[in-house]
């Protein structure tokens, strides 16, 4: 651990480590000698040490008294203890019960760095910290959406189809919009499976099967939707770079563009190139219809905490996949090595019981393939039970990570508004604080330290990610108003 | 327990409140200040207090009087700079460090409610909580609500059922806990299982039926049912329509019963029979039609629904029912999720195996049956891919398939284990809760059990109440939960719940102005635990020095003989019982403390359960009606105050409440300190009774509580004492408040007899003197004590005498309590127990009074010994004219 006793070479030094260190935290009555309190001269306590005019010293302490050589400090006596220990045993824990967030400031307060929190304790912090990282990250889009009024007209109508385009919960018109939004996703990937359907299809001018020209008609219909509000979208957005390579937009793109460039296709494709290979162009296009699909994940939370949660757990999808893949390999080469001896066997090469494989690993069992010699069957009954164990394995984490996160964005969301409340009540507070400082002895405000903590105390910890940004949001929360 | 308090106790021996000056220059000369909250010491800076100026710590520094620092705390000590609030220390921890650091964080340990009540009574808005805390914090107490809400609608479920407005009430309650209620006796339990033999019986039959060997053949050559089977059919169904027939008519609710999910099911299951029967009956002419035919046909698969009546037996399938009607966010997203990997990998499939020869991958639609086959790992075979590209998505699929359909299942799960786990625990707490009613009405209980249940149980009334009133409180509640400044003026505004005791107290002390002026030089003091416990442990120490006890009883005795008897001079005169006007406005006035103990008495007990500070609510429902009574009674009884000649009913009244409060206050407190209670619970008990009765009640306490400390004997026997009489008390209360009430008090004499034989290994020359009451007024309750009865001392004449005065005087006060009616019968029925008790009591109180009394002006001209006697001594006349006046009734009738 990073404890870094300091070498008592210097003569001072040995002077201040016989000396006793009477200190009264918020009542509790501790006596510190000198040489455990000179190990960490950083901190607090290693500077009162060294102190020796009043002003330094009332600039460390709160309260000090001569007689009894007492220095009185104003703050949490149980994290002291805690803290304490860091000059006994060159390393902290925090007790248990106490948030660590509010031990971190306590930490802070006495000037020790977090590094000398031991590792038990400080993945507690670090898990604190990304929560309230979160939420900052929460606060900030909630603020952001909320935004100040642009200037310019241009500006402001910007503004208002952002945020009717984007945010369905801001108002009604936004709503509805999202609603009509869906159902277009829903009724093209009805039309484009309907089409497929033989009976009806009609038949076009070469012979062939052709879509009906009312779903051809519905199709394009449901495209123009997508294309205007992509393009509305588009227009609206503040950052248009980064809103083009966002994800979600780029299925959006995905979605729309088939249809165009199999429009472009049709009319001078014929020309550059052979009537076959534009027609296999187009089929391969129609592909990408699909994409579609995944349009639906704008309008589903549950989708997006799937993709984040596929995204976070890359790790474990790869494990699943290896596992399957050796499975898959080694039992598809068990099962044709073991088939061969059987005449009429099904196995034919080692890449086609691939397919086997996999069919009974992951237990669906066609029964296109199947097994004929004894051994053969040994082997797939081994193979499923492998195949079980090996789906199951990974796919806990990924479970695991897909609740956390779906717990979580409820969550959030609430502790995102605490938190906007929590920020508009202490910028109020502030207010009505400063306009009480005047009136009240300088003594307060006298040592820059502590005045300095008192500002900052006002913001809550989740804040702090945002201290940067502080005023502006702060102009932004009363402009919401 | 530090050392300071104990001179803190010694202040309030001190009738006099320090002066404002005193307090601003001890509030002047340190710029800190010693908290000391539940025993736990805190030093912080006044400047950091003033942070939060509108909370009840930063109000404290503003405070300048002593009635405004005993309303933000329970007890100080100006010499050491010291405050005392009898609250939870852990919790203060992290109050307290809001005031330094600005952020409020919330103990991990820490049970979110009771931190809630915390915040609450520190007036601190939860919105204060950091973000990192407040999920935890909102989690648990939205959890608890939820809970709460629910057992409170089961709650309001049992008790909706009344059968009292209709005929046949009991019979109708008879039929339907046999049949909505198998655990309610055997025979209910028999029918039920019956009834679920009858619907594995009828299922069977129906699968049977369609077994093509038992069919037969009707005119038409079509295939019906057995006629065996139909008979079983036929009565299967017969039993079912009067199961739901006599359910419904003997259902409290008629339109609910219809409208219940359980009741629907057993319609469907029985109606598809009738109107299969109907149809063929009323179209036998056209049954060959191919329509109707399908039509009965689909009214006979409806009959299926029967196996779903098999809920109703069963807790787990109807938590399964619960589970999916609570997870149908997830289940949508579970059929979501398998709509888009069907949509996705059958059309991927589809371009992957249209071009082959015989596909069966026709359009994308049919190749939705395989996707959902293979996702779902079932693959029958009838379809599956036969390109290389098509197999390698028919791969995927797999993989898709297993990882989508696990993904939303187990938060399903999740929520199908938790309810499962709530339902049995409600079960549980049901039947725990039926045994305890019980248990209550057996009076075999001790109340520290029964205060959680009481806690829980009025908490739910208050939900319920919340809930009748939903849009009122909504409203209410959001001004509550959003920042609300005008919250922290809690001690005016009362809005909080906790300080709802408070506001009750408040209420009263405008009611009791009139002795309050009267009683202008008497201070306020404060009654607490703390002392209480000090002293207790004290006397437990030293046990052993009757010798000067004795001595100076004989003294006492003698002197308050001496008042006794010319309190009686006086008293004969002045309270003429026969004479009506008189006696009516005495009675009154006595009926008027009536009920005035009756809701003293009864404050305690609610009081210990102020844990919940919903329970507060309800507490304050009793206690109106007998506030309001006092409240119409109390003018009568003044009149005669006014009046020079007339002192002895309103001394009466106030000596008995004064007396009866002091001791229900006690005995609160000993309760909760035997019971080991020291948490914020326990602030409650002493200051609400006792700050009730302020000026005047607190006297006689107080004055024992000094004596207590000198002489711990003593003060053993007050406490050993002081249990029996509240038992009285809250007999007392018994005839006024009704069975329910009385089952309470029951319970809690319990607690309070045990309390009273853990101390009394006190000297025996005082012993006797509480047994002997105890044989009075408590008969039941007497131990193995009573032995020591024997040695009487000589100060044991007076009680004696006095308790022989109350048989003549109850027999005598019924006679005109009989001609005067039924509502003074009553009074002079609780006046007889008063009396018992009282006179008892006052014996004791007296002596003590006398005593110190005596013994401080023997100390010397000091001051406060003086004022100390110069208010105890209308107090023995007080007492002395009680049981004169008992007297004078028995000269009179």
């Amino acid at each position: 651990m990073g404890t870094e006793p300091r070498s008592p070479d210097s003569s001072e030094t040995d002077a201040s480590d016989d000396q006793e260190l009477v200190v009264n935290i918020g009542g509790v009555r501790h006596v510190l000698y000198g040489y455990a309190v000179n190990r960490y001269p950083e901190s607090r306590l290693a500077e009162l040490m060294d102190c020796t005019d009043n002003e330094a010293i009332s600039s460390l302490c709160d309260d000090y008294d001569k007689s009894k050589r007492e220095f009185y400090f104003d703050r949490d006596p149980d994290s002291f203890k805690c803290v304490m220990e860091l000059y006994y045993f060159g390393e902290i824990h925090i007790k248990k019960g106490i948030c660590p967030i509010c031990f971190k400031n306590e930490l802070d307060f006495w000037k020790i760095d977090v590094d000398f929190l031991d590792e038990c304790c400080k993945c507690l912090l670090g898990e604190k910290n990304d929560e309230l990282e979160e939420i900052a990250q929460q606060v900030k889009l909630i603020l952001a959406d909320r935004g100040e009024s642009a200037d310019t007209c241009w500006g402001k109508t910007e503004k208002f189809l952002w945020k009717l385009m984007e945010k369905p919960d801001s108002s009604c018109p936004a709503r509805v919009i999202a609603v009509l939004s869906f159902l277009f996703i829903l009724i093209s990937s009805v039309v484009m499976c309907m089409s497929t359907i033989p009976e009806l299809q009609v038949m076009g001018e070469e012979g062939d099967l052709v879509e009906h020209p009312a779903m051809d008609s519905i199709e394009t219909a449901c495209i123009g939707w997508f294309t205007a509000e992509y393009i509305l979208r588009l227009l609206s957005a503040p950052h248009k770079l980064k809103f083009a390579l966002a994800f979600m937009n780029i299925i959006d793109v995905l979605a729309i563009l088939p249809f165009y460039v199999s429009l472009i296709l049709t009319t001078i494709g014929a020309t550059l190139m052979e009537l076959t290979n534009v027609q296999q162009a187009i089929q391969a296009l129609r592909i990408m219809r699909i994409a579609r699909i995944f349009k639906l994940a704008r309008h589903s939370s549950g989708l997006q905490t799937l993709t984040y949660a596929l995204k976070r757990s890359f790790k474990e999808l790869g494990l699943l996949l290896m596992y399957l893949a050796i499975g898959i390999f080694v039992f598809a080469a068990l099962g044709y090595t073991m088939e061969q001896s059987h005449p009429e066997t099904l196995f034919k090469s080692i890449p086609q019981s691939f397919w086997w494989a996999i069919i009974t690993m992951t237990t669906v069992g066609y029964g296109d393939i199947y097994p004929k010699t004894t051994l053969g069957k040994i082997n797939a009954a081994i193979s499923f039970l492998c195949g079980i164990i090996a789906i199951a394995l990974p796919i806990h984490p990924i479970i695991n990570n897909f609740v956390r996160y779906y717990n979580k964005q409820k969550v959030l969301e609430t502790a995102a508004k605490h938190e906007l409340e929590l920020m508009e009540l202490n910028a109020k507070d502030r207010e009505a604080e400063d306009s009480r400082r005047q009136h009240i002895d300088i003594v307060i405000t006298k040592t820059s330290n502590l005045s300095l903590n008192k500002s900052i105390n006002t913001y809550s910890d989740a804040f702090t990610p945002l201290l940067a940004e502080e005023k502006l949001h702060r102009n932004r929360l009363q402009s919401c108003k | 327990m530090p050392t300071g308090m104990n001179r803190g106790g010694s202040r309030s021996t001190n009738s006099l409140p320090p002066d404002p000056v005193e307090i601003i220059r001890s509030k002047a000369c340190s710029r800190r200040v010693k908290l000391n909250v539940g025993g736990l010491a805190h030093e912080v800076l006044w400047r950091t207090l003033d942070r939060l100026p509108r909370t009840r710590l930063g109000k404290l520094r503003d405070c300048n009087t002593h009635e405004a620092l005993m309303e933000s705390c329970d007890d100080y000590n100006l010499e050491e700079n010291e405050y005392f609030f009898d609250r939870h220390p852990g919790a203060f921890t992290s109050i307290l460090n809001f005031y330094r650091t600005g952020k409020l964080h919330m103990m991990e340990e820490m049970c979110a409610l009771s931190f809630s009540q915390e915040l609450d009574y520190w007036g601190i808005d939860e919105i204060y909580l950091e973000s990192c805390c407040q999920a935890r914090y909102h989690q648990k107490k939205e959890q608890m609500n939820e809970e709460l809400k629910r057992e409170a609608e089961t709650m309001r479920d049992r008790e909706g059922e009344e059968f009292d407005n209709t005929f046949c009430a009991v019979k109708r309650k008879k039929l339907w806990d046999l049949l909505e209620k198998p655990g309610s006796s055997v025979a209910a339990k028999i029918l039920a299982i019956i009834s679920i033999l009858f619907i594995v019986l009828s299922t069977i039959a129906l699968s049977l039926n369609t077994l093509p060997d038992l069919q037969d053949t009707d005119e038409f050559g079509q295939v019906t049912d057995n006629p065996q089977l139909a008979h079983v059919e036929a009565v299967c169904i017969a039993w079912f329509t009067m199961e739901y027939l006599l359910r419904f008519l003997s259902s409290p609710n008629k339109w609910k019963f219809f409208k219940g999910p359980l009741n629907v099911i057993d319609l469907l299951a029985i109606l598809p029979y009738y109107v299969t029967i109907f149809l063929t009956e009323s179209n036998k002419s056209v049954l060959q039609f191919q329509n109707v035919r399908r039509v009965v046909q689909i009214f006979r698969i409806m009959r299926i629904l029967r196996i779903l009546k098999l809920a109703r037996h069963s807790t787990g399938l109807q938590s399964l029912g619960f589970t999916l009607r609570r997870s149908y966010n997830e289940l949508g997203l579970l059929i979501l999720f398998l709509a888009m990997g069907i949509m996705i990998f059958s059309s991927l499939v589809f371009f992957a195996e249209k071009d082959e020869d015989d596909t069966k991958f026709k359009s994308i639609p049919a190749s939705f049956w395989w996707a959902t086959i293979t996702m779902t790992t079932v693959g029958y075979g009838d379809i599956y891919p036969k390109t290389l590209l098509g197999k390698i998505v028919g791969g995927l699929c797999c993989i898709a398939g297993v990882l989508v359909i696990a993904l939303p299942i187990p938060i399903i799960v999740n929520n199908f284990s938790e309810f499962y786990k709530e339902q049995k625990r409600q079960e549980k707490a049901i039947k725990r809760r039926e045994a305890l009613e019980r248990a209550k009405r057996n009076g075999s209980i001790v109340s520290m059990n029964m205060k959680d249940t009481f806690a829980r149980s009025m908490e739910l009334m208050d939900i319920v109440v919340e809930k009748n009133g939903e849009n009122l409180d909504k409203s209410e509640k959001l001004r509550d939960n959003s920042l609300s400044p005008s919250k922290w003026k809690w001690g005016k505004r009362t809005a909080s719940e906790t300080s709802s005791n408070k506001s009750f107290e408040t209420k009263y002390q405008e009611q009791s102005s009139p002795e309050n002026v009267r009683n202008t030089n008497a201070s306020p003091q404060h009654l607490n635990v703390q002392k209480l416990e000090e002293m207790y442990s004290k006397m437990a120490k030293t046990q052993s020095q009757p010798n000067i006890n004795v001595d100076q009883m004989d003294q006492t005795f003698k002197v308050k003989k001496q008042n006794q008897m010319e309190m009686e001079q006086i008293s004969v005169p002045s309270d003429p019982l026969l004479s009506t006007p008189d006696g009516i406005v005495d009675m009154r006035s006595l009926s008027s403390i009536d009920s005035f103990i009756s809701c003293a008495t009864e404050f305690p007990d609610p009081a210990k359960f102020t844990h919940s500070p919903a329970a507060s609510v309800l507490n304050k429902a009793p206690v109106n009606p007998a506030l309001e009574r006092i409240q119409d009674q109390a003018p009568p009884a003044l009149p005669p105050n006014n009046a020079p000649g007339r002192q002895v009913p309103p001394a009466l009244d106030s000596n008995y409440y004064k007396n009866f409060l002091g001791i229900s206050s006690i005995n609160a407190g000993f309760l909760g300190g035997a019971g080991d209670k020291r948490g914020p619970s326990l602030s409650e008990i002493p200051e609400g009774p006792s700050r009730q009765g302020n000026p005047i009640k607190s006297r006689p306490l107080k004055v024992n509580f000094m004596e207590g400390d000198v002489q711990n004997t003593q003060a053993a026997a007050l406490s050993a004492i002081v249990h029996p009489s509240a038992i009285v008390s809250k007999r007392i209360t018994g005839p006024l408040d009704g069975p329910l009430h009385r089952e309470r008090h029951l319970a809690s004499i319990e607690a309070s007899i045990t309390c009273s034989t853990s101390g009394t290994k006190s000297p025996e020359d005082i012993l006797p003197d509480v047994f002997t009451f105890h044989d009075d007024g408590v008969k039941k309750y007497i131990d193995a004590d009573s032995d020591e009865d024997e040695q009487p001392p000589d100060g044991r004449n007076t009680p004696a005498g006095s308790l022989s005065l109350r048989y003549p005087h109850i027999t005598n006060s019924d006679h005109p309590g009989q001609k005067e009616g039924i509502y003074r019968r009553d009074g002079n029925h609780l006046e007889e127990y008063l009396a018992a008790s009282s006179a008892k009591h006052f014996g004791q109180n007296c002596l003590y009074n006398v005593e110190s009394a005596t013994r401080r002006t023997k100390r010397g001209g000091n001051q406060e010994g003086n004022k100390l006697d110069n208010h105890i001594s209308p107090e023995i006349h007080v007492t002395s004219g009680e049981s004169g006046c008992s007297t004078a009734y028995d000269d009179k009738i």
